[in-house]
């Protein structure tokens, strides 16, 4: 990931939250004045390295992670707006990336109960809950969708 | 990567399958934190692998399970 990599992906990010959703290649285009093929090339260099996620076959974003660009079932309130996680790990991701209090909403998949927990100053305001990963560290990027 | 009401719900929710890695809630609101509190720093650069091996490290997940490629 070189450096215009990287500014390319903290721009996407920035306009991601400024919109609240996922901005298309050609926004990102118009934002910085350069072709949406560029960006649309950049885009693929960061979802080999990790950094945002593509949709199969589309220059189309499907996960700045944390933030997910289509609605998961982890809804997340923060900082005036509805966001969505990719996963439990990410929907608390969204809360600390915009260093807000948040109140994320899920399902208990088990049982299809409904769970809210909400955070303030970091700390969550229940302890009842747990979360499980059941893929290893080691094969998480295999596949990031069932991850 | 999935919240649960508790481990019993866990543990019926695997229904016999390998059970992967179970953390307290707690425990995620702080991991969240350190993975993700800086993804919308301005200036951020990528994490190193090592940089997000200390992360799970200092929280006390480690161990097979935990250790990234």
């Amino acid at each position: 990931m070189d450096a215009a990599d990287v500014a390319l992906r903290n721009a996407t990010y920035r306009h991601f939250v400024e919109l609240g959703r996922a901005p298309t290649a050609d926004e990102m285009a118009a934002a910085l004045g350069r072709p949406a093929e560029d960006v649309e090339a950049g885009w693929r260099r960061l979802h080999d390295a990790h950094a945002l996620v593509l949709a199969p076959d589309a220059a189309e974003i499907l996960m700045a992670n944390p933030f997910a660009a289509r609605p998961t079932p982890f809804r997340v309130e923060a900082a005036g707006r509805s966001w969505y996680g990719n996963c439990a790990w990410d929907a608390f991701g969204v809360g600390a990336a915009l260093h807000a209090d948040c109140t994320v909403d899920t399902t208990c998949p088990d049982c299809g109960e409904a769970v809210r927990v909400s955070v303030r100053d970091g700390r969550p305001d229940r302890d009842d809950l747990v979360f499980h990963v059941l893929v290893p560290a080691a094969r998480w990027w295999a596949d990031i969708g069932y991850t | 990567m999935l919240l649960f009401r508790s481990e019993e719900h866990v543990e019926r929710w695997l229904a016999g399958r390998t059970a992967g890695a179970t953390i307290s809630v707690g425990t995620l609101c702080d991991l969240a934190q350190a993975w993700w509190g800086d993804r919308l720093d301005p200036d951020w650069q990528p994490h190193t692998r090592d940089q997000n091996q200390a992360i799970l490290d200092r929280l006390g997940l480690t161990g097979e399970f935990w250790t990234l490629p």
